[in-house]
């Protein structure tokens, strides 16, 4: 029902050419003001504390006197690199496992629809401070770890949907019928169908995983680096009063960085559904 | 709703009847609650293994680095972690049973479910306004939108509720409460001790708009599906208006997918309540849970991530009852 709604909430078909270029843009510049260290997160010029946007430093400056623009950079880049990996982990476990329990049927499809309904609708806010309280000093590999526990749900879902439509079809029959192993099926013949239903997934996902991260940090459970977008948004938070270019740069660069994610996930989805792949 | 449902009830006596409605609806209520207390017990063991298991020892995390090996030996005997591992998951089932779970450490003398009870009434009258104030302006919309009132603008009431459902809540709520309380001044700024209502009123209606958002959106999914029913047809021949076919006819057929989709949100809406509490620093079940977590007090900790889970588990099953309740088609 909800991945119904989600295609039916697509107003206008898929996004304009140009704007598939965007996130890319968006990461590639943040990656060449990284690898340039032109700027440092961590370099403080505490007589520029909270001083407004310049020409030398274009984002204005927060606590401390760190360079905004640079900190943004930083923290987005390490962002999107966690949100990605946990995505591929969510989509490499997630969709074998929906399409082959779909494949299994039975009391397996069973389980595994009610698992992922389970997880789905957990709190991962809880569950990230349950392991996060666990550790000494949290880094971001954790909170990958974290995300990744209940990332492949949604994956598995939508698997398991689509696969429900697909494992009838004359070329998945005919792959059974001259004696494809099961294992052989859904990963030659099923995951390959369901990409294009699962790029946007990969998208929402990586989208999610930015916004938990920078909300974890946000309240006090972020990576002990303290380079994240929550941190921006703490100081902005604070400041609200005297500086408030820094909440505005901290609010724009999460909005940003999950919409582009989200746009990423969704420019592959057309290119893939109009053209279907034969196997 | 039985318009939606088929009514072949089987022949027999009335009071047979009745008594095999009263079994079934106690077999379900059993049955849901069986499944809640599971999912509550597995988050239980999950905290209780995490603080365990994973590498490092609990008394350091408390104490500290420069603590002394006395000091820590001490409050591993009153934390039951010097016990063999199945006797201390004994205690702790037992403790969650009868509703014990030890003493704040930073606190002593005042057990931890007392501080988490403490904080629960803030938290819950946060989340519930969300979710009512959620519910009423997404459906609200969702029939605005169905409805021929609004003529070609309708569109707009789509693009609206997609373009919020992609906007995370940690965007925009610092920026509406940035132009609505630091500078147009018609609500209370963020740590106003006097916020009262309207701080209460503010921060469930920033935490009810996404929700609003994915409310709009299938509801008007599910008001597109029931559009061409017959039973819509026959409403308009009796000469119903549109907003009455809406409202009284096409809305209750298609509550199911609504009340789902509440449902499934209960989960961000925690998290959301969280980042919240954070913002306007409002006492309540997130700011407990984080006190607890920067003081280290891993007996209130663990109180409060559990009960959270069971209120949360609790939310979902009674979305899912109300569901089974309004739609026949449900009931198995």
């Amino acid at each position: 029902m909800t991945s119904r709604a989600l295609s039916q909430g697509r107003v206008g078909g898929g996004p304009r050419p140009e704007l598939r270029a965007l996130p890319l843009a968006i990461v590639l510049a943040a990656a060449a003001l990284v690898v340039s260290s032109a700027r440092s997160p961590s370099r403080l010029e505490p007589e520029l504390s909270w001083a407004p946007p310049s020409w030398a430093h274009p984002l204005g400056c927060g606590e401390g006197g760190v360079d905004l623009l640079a900190l943004v950079a930083h923290a987005s880049l390490r962002a999107v690199l966690l949100a990605a990996c946990v995505a591929l982990v969510g989509f490499v476990v997630g969709c074998p496992l929906g399409a082959g329990a779909a494949v299994r049927r039975g009391r397996f499809e069973r389980g595994v629809a009610r698992a992922c309904d389970l997880v789905q609708a957990f709190p991962t806010f809880l569950l990230a401070l349950v392991v996060l309280s666990a550790v000494r000093s949290p880094s971001r590999v954790h909170l990958g770890l974290v995300f990744v526990l209940t990332a492949w749900a949604p994956f598995a879902r939508l698997a398991l949907a689509q696969t429900r439509v697909l494992r009838d079809q004359a070329f998945v029959e005919a792959a059974r019928a001259i004696g494809v192993t099961p294992a052989r099926v859904v990963l030659r013949h099923l995951v390959p169908n369901l990409l294009g239903v699962v790029a946007v997934q990969l998208g929402a996902a990586a989208a999610a995983v930015v916004v938990s991260e920078a909300a974890l940090s946000f309240v006090g459970f972020g990576a002990r680096d303290g380079v994240s977008l929550g941190v921006v948004l703490d100081q902005g938070v604070s400041a609200m009063l005297r500086a408030p270019h820094v909440l505005l740069v901290g609010a724009a660069a999460v909005f940003v960085t999950s919409v582009s994610l989200m746009a990423a996930g969704r420019a592959f989805d057309p290119t893939f559904a109009r053209r279907p792949r034969r196997k | 709703m039985s318009r939606g449902g088929r009514s072949d009830a089987p022949p027999g006596g009335r009071g047979g009847e009745r008594r095999a409605a009263a079994t079934r609806v106690a077999a379900v209520v059993v049955g849901r609650a069986g499944e809640a207390a599971l999912v509550v017990l597995a988050l239980a063991t999950l905290v209780f293994l995490a603080l365990r298991l994973l590498p490092g020892d609990p008394a350091a995390l408390v104490l500290g680095d420069q603590s002394s090996e006395e000091e820590r030996a001490l409050l591993r005997g009153k934390l039951h972690l010097d016990e063999p591992m199945w006797l201390q998951y004994a205690r702790f089932v037992r403790g969650l049973a009868t509703l014990d779970l030890g003493e704040s450490v930073r606190r002593p003398g005042s057990p931890a479910l007392d501080r988490v009870l403490d904080a629960v009434g803030p938290t819950a009258s946060l989340a519930s306004l969300a979710v009512l104030l959620g519910a009423a302006i997404g459906i609200s919309a969702a029939v605005l939108g169905a409805g021929p009132w609004l003529g070609r603008r309708r569109g707009w009431v789509d693009r609206a509720a997609t373009a919020l459902a992609a906007t995370p809540l940690l965007a925009f709520a610092p920026v509406l409460t940035f132009a609505l309380a630091a500078r147009l001044r018609v609500v209370p700024l963020p740590g106003d001790p006097e916020a009262g209502a309207g701080g209460l009123l503010f921060a469930s209606g920033l935490l009810a708009l996404p929700l609003a958002a994915h409310v709009a959106r299938v509801s008007r999914a599910a008001l597109d599906d029931v559009a061409r029913a017959q039973f819509l047809g026959v409403a308009r021949a009796k000469g119903g208006s549109n907003a009455r076919v809406l409202w009284i006819h096409a809305l209750p057929a298609s509550i199911g997918p609504i009340v789902t989709v509440v449902g499934t949100q209960l989960g961000a809406l925690l998290g959301g309540a969280v980042v919240l509490e954070r913002l306007f620093e409002r006492r309540g079940l997130g700011t407990l849970i984080l006190e607890a977590y920067a003081s280290r007090d891993l007996p209130v900790l663990e109180a409060a991530v559990v009960f959270s889970g069971a209120l949360f588990v609790g939310a979902q099953q009674l979305a899912a009852a109300i569901h089974a309740a309004v739609d026949p088609r449900v009931r198995r």
